[in-house]
């Protein structure tokens, strides 16, 4: 593991609205824009329901502590830029930025595909004896 | 985004507790359909996903986001936007384990933006604690457009 080294990409099919359903149940959050995609439509953004910015940083979370090796997140630091529609393509990956003593720190995004990222992070993980 | 001395004072709720009542425990059996949601396996070592640093600040806060947002004087339904969220983990998370809540107000902005008119932007911290000591501390910014002073 050394500095430039890419995490993934890992290909995401797209969210299944079941699962978004799911979610604002973890989340206890009644936001239509997750479960009625005429509530959609009404914002002008589609018809198709919006998942949870949480949900989206899951995934992203999940590429960190699935491809360097046993790691734990120790920094996060996110921003939620753009929105994810229920079954979009998306691709999650990441840039190794530093490596020092048991310290990986790195980027990464989740991009729509063809639209952009939706989430960029910072991360700082700790390499678990 | 710049700053706007025309606009109206936005809510003075810097330094409002957040503080939570009932501790917070993140259940084995939702953590193991959330990670299976994701398509992976709960971890056999009892400790759970790490979003729940989200989920359990958000829920184990002293007021839930509609509250939150009423503190600011915004209408939840007037669609708060979450915008970034920062972490930092002294320990894992771990499932069936109480949790307490702490937190308060760090910020309050008025601005206006290109993409949403005119705006607060409310930032606030969290941190779950286990016994006397941080598990983790988040910091929350959410954009709260004002479309009735666009």
């Amino acid at each position: 593991m050394k500095a430039g080294d890419v995490i993934g990409p890992v290909k995401v099919d797209g969210i299944p609205t079941q699962t978004i359903r799911a979610w604002s149940g973890f989340l206890a959050d009644p936001n239509p824009i997750h479960l009625d995609p005429a509530a959609v439509a009404a914002i002008g953004l589609g018809n198709q329901v919006i998942s949870q910015g949480p949900l989206n940083l899951a995934i992203v979370m999940n590429l960190l502590t699935s491809n360097l090796g046993k790691v734990q997140i120790e920094q996060l630091e996110s921003r939620f830029v753009g929105n994810v529609f229920a079954a979009e393509p998306l691709i999650a990956q990441g840039r190794i930025c530093a490596v020092e003593n048991d310290r990986v720190t790195c980027e990464a995004t989740l991009e729509a595909e063809g639209r952009g990222p939706v989430i960029t992070c910072t991360a700082t993980l700790r390499v678990v004896p | 985004m710049s700053m706007s001395a025309d606009l109206p004072a936005p809510p003075d709720v810097r330094g409002r507790s957040l503080d939570g009542g009932a501790p917070y425990v993140i259940n084995a059996n939702e953590n193991a359909a959330l990670c299976h949601s994701l398509g992976t396996e709960p971890a056999h070592d009892g400790t759970a996903h790490p979003i729940y640093y989200f989920i359990a600040t958000q829920l184990g806060m002293g007021v839930t986001v509609a509250g939150l947002c009423e503190l600011c004087g915004f209408d939840v339904a007037d669609g708060p936007m979450i915008i970034g969220s920062a972490v930092r983990f002294d320990a894992p998370l771990y499932v069936d384990r109480p949790y307490r809540v702490t937190g308060s107000i760090l910020h309050i902005e008025r601005k206006r933006s290109r993409k949403f008119g005119v705006m607060d932007v409310l930032e606030y911290r969290l941190a779950l604690v286990d016994g006397d000591r941080d598990v983790l501390v988040t910091t929350n910014t959410w954009v709260l457009p004002r479309r009735e002073l666009s």
